[in-house]
């Protein structure tokens, strides 16, 4: 029996894509960042000219905290310069011009038998083949996994899949369930562990089913049907759920023995071991009043935002805003151009019909922010505090402890921009204490 | 190939919010209202109906006037002063005057709500504090009750209020039994009088949650466990536990004024004591009071208690436990020492 998690609101979950996922052919050209995952940023092996087969490693940075870029087709670079990140900043990447071969690059095998049940392989395996966290967080898998080798006694499977309008992970369930189970299963191995709990929202019960009737516990995993409510995707609400650990303020979830990654992530390391192609696609939802078609598409990594809406049929609206990923938590691109990425779970294209800004937020003091907030703030004071510029009792309110679920806004009836404060706050505490950083070294050279 | 330029929002998150603002809430408010108001007009007439209307008006025209003059974006679409104007209006008896609505709604809506910059920043309840203004101005007008028009037969035009039998020494007349007082047959302010169609306002409420059940479930539940342990003379306990339920501004004020969002404490503990603190009070001041009515002095001297129970009693954070506030407390200690 799952435990619970105080907070949380339910919005509507317009999960609308109910085709199967769509195969999409790849772009004419690719644009592929060096930089997806957290840390530091690949540099690019190959040069304009060069040909590069689909999967070659075309980018890599030796760094402990990094993960390699692989080619997601095979053909000619025709350049490597910066470009424009989803994100918003000009990053270098690598552009590849489709030759429509797909000549595989047979640099990475299978894993062998053995291997497969070797903890060392799979993990070496996975830094090779560039797998980040594909929730959206983009953290190299195996260095998560080798972090909390030790620490870890817990493995969380999150599929909660919590944020409106994505159902990608529902359909990698129904559609590989198998895959995903050995896929799991690796990760397990890897964490040394021996059960491993797959975290499913119940709204989402014939994966549940299908998942069930392959015997998960043969592979050592458990399947966990959890409440439907937003932020349950959240890492520290599924360790929450499962175990009833509370992740400290300011912890990470290894410091309470948990370690979370993603259906994606699964899917992607069985991808990676079983058949040797490094995490060069992904299953990503486009969706959003602003597209004819909303599909599950299966697409390549690199592939531009005006390519993926022509796939599902373009506009059939003026779109205003790109979401990338649920429109709760996920971020905002400004540009057709930019590319998706290893991380990109959703692109929502959004029209005026979605936005409820108002000319005047107004707080009418109702507590309704308070009341869902899973990590028990009280996002009006954080608010208030954030306005006067107040940083000691921003600090006080806890406004750091926030992780930006947005549910705050989310339930706000007066349309405070909550969330959006926060995020500020955080940036302004970061500037602020590079700031005093830089006095207290300019003071000792002084003094010196 | 999509070869027209879009330009795109850098908006920030989340992309979607609820359907509910505040206009709705408001708007929900006002629903839950209207089964009072309905027993109102049929308790005492039309004159009911036309204090409701001009409190309304006279509530919104304030509202918006303030605004115009202050040269402050219009707020009366957000509804709330139409719900500071049903709530004025329900707090005074039938006697009063309707010209005593406009100036009742100037105090609420103008000084008391508008002058501390509008909605959510009222700390007292606009609607009490303005009867608190009319109870000081025409004290008489005020505490004249007229008994409803199915009654009117049995005791002349004027008649006391079941509280005032309740703790005074004369017995409670027989017409003020427990099934009059449950459906409004009764003396008393124009919107109080009916518990059963306050009860199904505030479930409403609960219901789309609009308020929390905590402050008028820890308001009532309090004066019920205060009068039943204490008692009266004259009744049995649980008789006199009812009566206190069911006379005087009881429901009304718990659910509709101890609730008011920007003059209660927002958090969850926080609400509870508040609650509490409203219940007790109402018991003391209808014990030991001049006035035999308690409900809004109590609610409105906790309203001023809302901002320290914020302060003192905040939600628990996630991943805190009891041990870790005894530890930051003993480290803050040793670094004072």
């Amino acid at each position: 029996m799952p435990y619970k998690f105080r907070g949380g609101v339910h919005p509507n979950y317009m999960k609308a894509p109910e085709e199967p996922v769509v195969v999409i052919t790849p772009p004419p050209q690719v644009v592929v960042p060096m930089a997806q995952h957290i840390g530091a940023p690949c540099q690019p092996l190959v040069a304009v000219g060069d040909y590069v087969t689909m999967g070659q490693k075309i980018g890599e940075n030796p760094a402990t905290v990094s993960a390699p870029v692989h080619s997601p087709v095979s053909g000619k670079v025709i350049k490597v310069e910066p470009r424009l990140h989803p994100l918003g900043d000009m990053i270098m990447a690598v552009v590849i011009e489709n030759d429509f071969q797909d000549t595989p690059c047979t640099d990475m095998a299978p894993l062998t038998e053995e291997e497969l049940k070797d903890q060392e392989a799979i993990l070496t395996r996975l830094r090779e083949a560039g797998i980040v966290g594909m929730g959206g967080a983009m953290f190299p898998t195996a260095f998560k996994i080798r972090g909390g080798l030790g620490k870890v006694d817990t493995l969380i499977i999150n599929g909660a899949e919590c944020e409106p309008y994505l159902n990608g992970d529902h359909w990698t369930m129904r559609l590989h369930p198998e895959e995903l189970l050995k896929g799991i299963e690796l990760a397990r191995i890897a964490s040394g562990l021996d059960k491993a709990y797959y975290g499913i929202e119940k709204n989402k019960m014939d994966a549940i089913d299908l998942l069930n009737s392959k015997n998960p516990a043969q592979y050592g995993v458990e399947i966990v049907p959890e409440e439907v409510k937003y932020p349950q995707g959240a890492e520290k609400m599924q360790i929450k759920v499962i175990t009833n650990r509370e992740v400290k303020p300011g912890g990470l979830p290894a410091g309470v023995g948990c370690n979370v990654i993603s259906t994606q992530t699964a899917y992607a390391i069985y991808k990676a071991c079983y058949l040797g192609i490094p995490c060069y696609e992904r299953i990503l939802t486009v969706g959003g009043s602003a597209v004819n078609k909303p599909y599950n598409l299966q697409c390549r990594i690199g592939t531009p935002f005006s390519y993926i809406a022509e796939q599902c049929g373009g506009f059939i609206k003026t779109p205003k805003k790109i979401v990338l990923g649920g429109p709760m938590m996920g971020l905002i691109a400004t540009s057709l151009d930019a590319v998706n990425i290893k991380g990109t779970a959703g692109i929502l294209f959004f029209t005026e019909e979605e936005d409820k800004t108002v000319e005047n937020p107004t707080c009418i003091h109702c507590g309704k922010c308070l009341t869902v907030c899973p990590m028990g703030l009280e996002p009006l004071y954080m608010y208030m505090y954030f306005k006067k510029g107040d940083f000691e009792n921003m600090k006080k309110y806890h406004i750091l402890d926030c992780f930006e679920c947005g549910s705050c806004s989310y339930n706000c009836p007066g349309r405070m921009p909550l969330t959006h404060s926060f995020k500020t706050a955080k940036l302004l505490f970061a500037k602020k204490a590079a700031d005093e950083k830089a006095r207290a070294a300019a003071k000792e050279a002084e003094n010196k | 190939m999509i070869t027209k330029e879009y330009t795109f929002d850098a908006s920030y998150q989340p992309q979607v919010r609820t359907n509910t603002d505040t206009s709705r809430i408001m708007l929900d408010v006002i629903i839950a209202l209207v089964p009072a108001m309905i027993v109102s007009v049929l308790m005492f007439g039309a004159k009911a109906l036309l204090l409701l209307l001009v409190s309304v008006a006279s509530a919104v025209f304030w509202e918006w006037g303030y605004r115009k003059l202050m040269k402050k974006h219009d707020t009366i679409g957000d509804l709330s002063a139409c719900v500071t104007g049903v709530l004025v209006a329900m707090v005074c008896p039938i006697s009063a005057q309707w010209w005593m609505m406009v100036v009742g709604t100037f105090f609420a809506i103008v000084v008391v709500k508008q002058l501390y910059g509008g909605i959510g920043k009222n700390f007292v309840n606009p609607a009490l504090a303005g009867r608190a203004f009319m109870m000081a101005s025409w004290a008489a007008i005020m505490t004249t009750w007229t008994v409803p028009n199915s009654l009117a037969g049995i005791d002349g035009v004027s008649a006391a209020t079941p509280l005032s039998y309740l703790y005074g020494t004369e017995a409670m007349p027989e017409y003020f039994s427990f099934c009059n007082l449950f459906i409004g047959n009764v003396s008393g302010c124009i919107g109080e009088v009916s518990a059963l169609a306050l009860l199904v306002g505030g479930i409403y409420l609960i219901a789309r949650k609009v308020i929390s059940w905590r402050v008028p479930v820890s308001f009532i539940g309090t004066v019920a466990v205060l009068t039943l342990i204490f008692g009266h003379e004259g009744y049995s306990n649980v008789e006199f536990m009812v009566y206190n339920l069911l006379s005087g501004g009881l429901m009304l004020g718990a659910i509709f004024m101890a609730t008011d969002y920007s003059s209660c404490p927002t958090s969850l503990n926080g609400k509870l004591l508040y609650g509490f603190g409203c219940g007790a009070l109402t018991v003391l001041i209808r014990y030991f009071g001049s006035f035999p009515e308690g409900v809004s002095y109590a609610i409105l001297i906790m309203n001023l208690c809302a901002w320290a129970i914020d302060k003192g009693f905040r939600n628990r954070q996630f991943g805190v436990t009891k041990e870790d506030i005894k530890a930051a407390k003993k480290a803050a200690k040793e670094a004072k020492a």
